[in-house]
């Protein structure tokens, strides 16, 4: 009995202790981003400029969503979230996550996002209701997700009537090459590159500009290590700037760049050549009344979650 | 209420179980020694015991007991969670819950990157003497500008005020806040914050749709409450008034200017080639500026505020009162945290949803109407039975018969005719009568299960029973099955659905491939287990090899064969699921991966259950299915 007892006693403890481990103390920083998604700092990544601003050693991890950086903030593996996609943002945001928008990283149009729909399928801009009743592959929950449904908005076809499939990019990409989806939404160089290969897209960059869809990728971190170490989240900030700053005058280290996306040099400028990176003072008007701020009110986002006080 | 009422229930079932199997043990039959299988007979009180146990868990780390005794204690703890949040930039500075002053530690780690940077200086190669000579010099007057931050008798007086002026704040607060009337809130105030509050509504997940909107509400609803969303608010303006001060003194400044202009001047002066120096200074530079953003302040200079901030945390840990000890006590593993504009469960509570909230929204989700993107979880359709017809009738019964298909006429009228007609028929294409057929995303998932398992059982029962039987076919397939039978089932997921697609074809394939190689082995190794003598028996009987096979061999192997059979639904479901996360458009795998995308941790439990009963089900199944069809089981 009394070995029941304690036994019960154990268990209950353990399950008290609090399994996320505190990073109070911030020995490290820990960093998460996109491969195949370039941006100038993935220079400053490649020269361990961040460790050198912040003060501590800083880790990258890469993600292959949005989703999944929610995920790993709130369990208390990542502190800063850089070009985290808006809607998972919108997404964390609204399941009450302890998250806040500190930087915008990027605006792009559909460079850098797009659905792409197959040869063999016929389907274009002009006749794009007859992809209803079809299978589609969309990335739900990501910033695909959104570009989808304005594009079906633009086209004029019917979303709820589709057979939409929840795949991520590669599959998507591989879905469409196989033929068993007409149409793929995906962000991501190489997907996009092995899917415009049997396919063309829905609209050009320019359409889907004009159109208004356009993607804001941003930089999130947690409350906690706002609160704690604003410093360091200023000097990060601070440090993407000049990265963006020296990108703008053309004196970036393309190569490193290259090395850290994993991508080749004449790919990453063709994504590149859709993003657009903000000045600070853009930034904060875009964060304020501008492009950010329409976005996050068109999806009701809750207010109060974006800080500018850390733009340079 | 339910929640409580089952709280106690379950409490006193474990209890009165325990007793019970206590009196048992006292009755025993002394003849059952240790290792009598009549010892682990009965005993459907630790059932209980076991089931009780495992609820009373859920309920408690869920926060639902919290919920149902304290249905205002979220709402509380969210104002409380409110101090919390503005306090925790103000005793981070402090050595409250770190090892050290927050201007210690800043101090300690840039000198050490300032010994570093001096250490890369030193060994570089491609920085000249000269030039390294200068850095050096700015890296020591860098260092020289932290004595300057460091010294009590530098301090400006204006910063000392400020300082004092804070601490004061604070400690007004805490007496204010210590006392019962704190905040004045007119009665004006207080309806208008009721009204808002009922309107925000209560602690729960929302049982009419299947996203949440507001979990836990934010604006107070108790007395309790207010008094700390007021002090929360003050407590913000006090803090954003001491980070605001930056004790920067005349000396500290001129100096940091020279040093910022020195290195401005060096980095302009040098050559192309001097890269590496020019970054070597713009990193000392960083180093630098990174010093003059830092709270650095004398040692003793802020010793007041810690204690005046002490001694609030002290002071709102009582006012708290009674609430501490539910904080403590019915919120294990996590708290409600306030974060910017709303609150949230962080800990245990975030991830196991409560009960009472998982059975609304299942409740919810089984509603046709609502289901889940727009399908229902398990619902029925009306289907014509043409539909059976065309899908049996292959189609080109219509194009081999002698015509052709009618062509529209000037007025624009097409005028069927036989050949139209029969491809009609053998499409499906026409009404007969209606009957109802499951639909939904559980049934689908049942059906890919179900269909992957009767595939592999019709293939897999006399492939095995054949190479349990024959020299070549067990030496033909053998190869081949024990290649492919111990990869992983999930290993096959990626390529099986590039190769057959994303439909359910793929997915049953997969399903398909996971219970053919456990059939093939079970009746493998049931045929090959019969007793000779049997067959011995038989044969002197003069039975023939099909009745030897379907009358000595096939019942001795069935018992081998039900149980790969349980074997394989249990591997099919697990398989089922990841096969559906990868690409999906119906399905609970499907539900799930979605679930969470959109941090829905209700849906998410709701398919782990639906997953459980599913298979369960098929487990008591096959299981009767076994008492019945197999009665000689274990008795040959």
């Amino acid at each position: 009995m009394k070995k029941i007892i304690s036994t019960v006693l154990g268990i209950l403890f353990a399950f008290s202790l609090n399994a996320s481990v505190a990073n109070a103390a911030a020995k490290e920083v820990r960093v998460a981003y996109f491969l195949e998604w370039p941006s100038p700092n993935l220079e400053d990544m490649n020269k361990k400029a961040y460790a050198k601003a912040l003060g501590v050693p800083v880790k990258w991890t890469n993600f292959t969503n949005g989703v999944a950086m929610t995920d790993a903030m709130l369990a208390g593996d990542i502190d800063i979230s850089y070009s985290q996609g808006l809607m998972p943002y919108i997404n964390a945001v609204k399941a009450k996550a302890p998250i806040s928008l500190v930087d915008v990283a990027m605006e792009y149009g559909m460079g850098g996002t797009t659905c792409v729909t197959s040869k063999k399928s016929g389907i274009t801009k002009a006749n794009a209701s007859e992809l209803e009743g079809k299978k589609v592959a969309v990335p739900l929950g990501t910033m695909a997700e959104y570009v989808f449904t304005e594009s079906m908005k633009i086209v004029g076809a019917d979303r709820k009537k589709m057979n939409i499939i929840a795949m991520d990019p590669e599959e998507g990409a591989a879905a469409l090459v196989s033929g068993d989806v007409v149409m793929a939404c995906l962000f991501g160089g190489n997907s996009i590159k092995s899917a415009t290969s049997v396919g063309t897209r829905l609209l050009t960059v320019d359409e889907a500009r004009a159109g208004g869809i356009m993607g804001i990728d941003i930089v999130s971190v947690t409350n906690k290590f706002m609160k704690e170490n604003p410093g360091m989240v200023k000097s990060f900030v601070e440090l993407t700037h000049e990265a963006n700053a020296r990108f703008r005058a053309g004196k970036s280290d393309l190569k490193a760049m290259s090395k850290e996306s994993e991508m080749k040099v004449a790919d990453m400028n063709d994504t590149l050549s859709g993003f657009k990176f903000l000045t600070p003072k853009e930034t904060k008007k875009s964060m304020k009344s501008g492009n950010l701020a329409k976005f996050l009110k068109g999806f009701d986002t809750p207010r109060g979650t974006v800080n500018t006080k850390f733009l340079p | 209420m339910i929640t409580g009422f089952l709280t106690f229930l379950f409490f006193f079932a474990i209890v009165g179980s325990i007793l019970y199997g206590r009196k048992l043990i006292k009755t025993e039959k002394v003849d059952a020694v240790f290792g009598n299988p009549e010892r682990s007979k009965g005993g459907i009180h630790w059932v209980i015991v076991g089931s009780s146990f495992l609820l009373l868990v859920w309920l408690y780390y869920s926060w639902d007991i919290a919920k149902s005794f304290f249905p205002k204690s979220a709402n509380e703890l969210c104002q409380v969670g409110k101090v919390n949040e503005s306090l925790l930039s103000l005793k981070y500075l402090f050595p409250i819950n770190e090892r050290q002053l927050k201007s210690t530690s800043v101090i300690e780690t840039e000198t050490e990157n300032l010994d570093n940077t001096i250490f890369y200086i030193k060994k570089s190669d491609k920085v000249n003497s000269q030039n390294k000579e200068k850095l050096i010099n700015f890296v020591t007057k860098t260092k020289s500008t932290i004595p300057l931050l460091t010294n009590e008798k530098l301090l400006n007086n204006e910063t000392k005020e400020q300082i004092r002026i804070v601490t004061e704040k604070i400690n007004n607060l805490a007496k204010d806040f210590a006392s019962i009337d704190y905040p004045n809130e007119s009665p004006e105030e207080k309806t208008k914050r009721i009204e808002a509050s009922i309107e925000e509504g209560t602690w729960s997940a929302s049982s009419t749709s299947v996203e949440n909107t507001i979990e836990i509400p934010s604006i107070p609803k108790t007395k309790r409450g207010l008094k700390f969303q007021t002090a929360a608010v003050e407590l913000n303006l006090i803090s954003d008034q001491f980070f605001e001060l930056r004790n920067h003194n005349q000396q500290y400044k001129t100096v940091l200017e020279n040093l910022k202009k020195e290195i401005k001047d060096f980095r302009s002066g040098l050559s192309p080639s001097d890269e590496i120096s020019s970054s070597f200074a713009k990193d000392i530079l960083k180093i630098a500026r990174r010093i003059e953003y830092a709270s650095i302040f004398p040692p003793k200079t802020l010793k007041d505020m810690q204690a005046s901030i002490v001694n609030f945390d002290e002071v709102q840990k009582k006012e708290q009162g009674g609430l501490r000890w539910v904080d403590i006590l019915l919120f294990p593993s996590g708290t409600i945290i306030s974060s910017g504009p709303s609150c949230s469960e962080q800990g245990s509570g975030r991830w196991l949803p409560k009960p009472s909230d998982t059975v609304n929204k299942f409740a919810l989700m089984l509603n046709p109407n609502v289901g889940f993107k727009q399908i229902p979880l398990i619902w029925y359709e009306m289907m014509d039975v043409s539909k059976i017809i065309g899908f049996l009738l292959p189609d080109w019964i219509a194009d081999i018969l002698p015509g052709e298909y009618p062509i529209h006429n000037e007025k624009g009228e097409i005028k069927p005719n036989f050949k139209s007609k029969v491809l009609n028929f053998v499409t499906g294409d026409f009404e007969l009568f209606k009957i109802p057929i499951p639909t939904g995303h559980i049934w689908d998932s049942f059906l890919r299960v179900f269909l992957g398992l009767v595939a592999g059982i019709i293939v897999g029962v006399p492939l095995g029973l054949f190479m349990g039987l024959n020299r070549f076919a067990k030496g033909f397939f053998d190869p081949l099955i024990e290649l492919y039978r111990p990869v992983p089932p999930l290993a096959w997921a990626p390529l099986v659905i590039s190769v057959l697609g994303i439909d359910n074809l793929g997915k049953v394939f997969l399903l398909f491939m996971v219970s053919l190689s456990i059939m093939i082995i079970s009746a493998r190794a049931g045929a090959s287990g019969t007793q000779l003598s049997k067959i011995h028996a038989a044969h002197s009987l003069g039975a023939s090899k099909w009745q030897i096979l379907r009358h000595v061999i096939f019942p001795n192997s069935l018992p081998e064969i039900l149980t790969g059979i349980r074997v394989a639904t249990g591997m099919c479901w697990g398989t089922l699921v990841a096969a559906e996360f990868l690409a999906g458009t119906t399905g609970v795998g499907f539900v799930e991966n979605v679930a969470k995308k959109y941090f829905q941790y209700e849906v998410i439990w709701i398919t782990i259950f639906i997953m459980g009963m599913l298979g369960l089900i098929f487990d008591i199944t096959i299981r009767k299915i076994i008492d019945k069809t197999i009665p000689w089981r274990g008795k040959g």
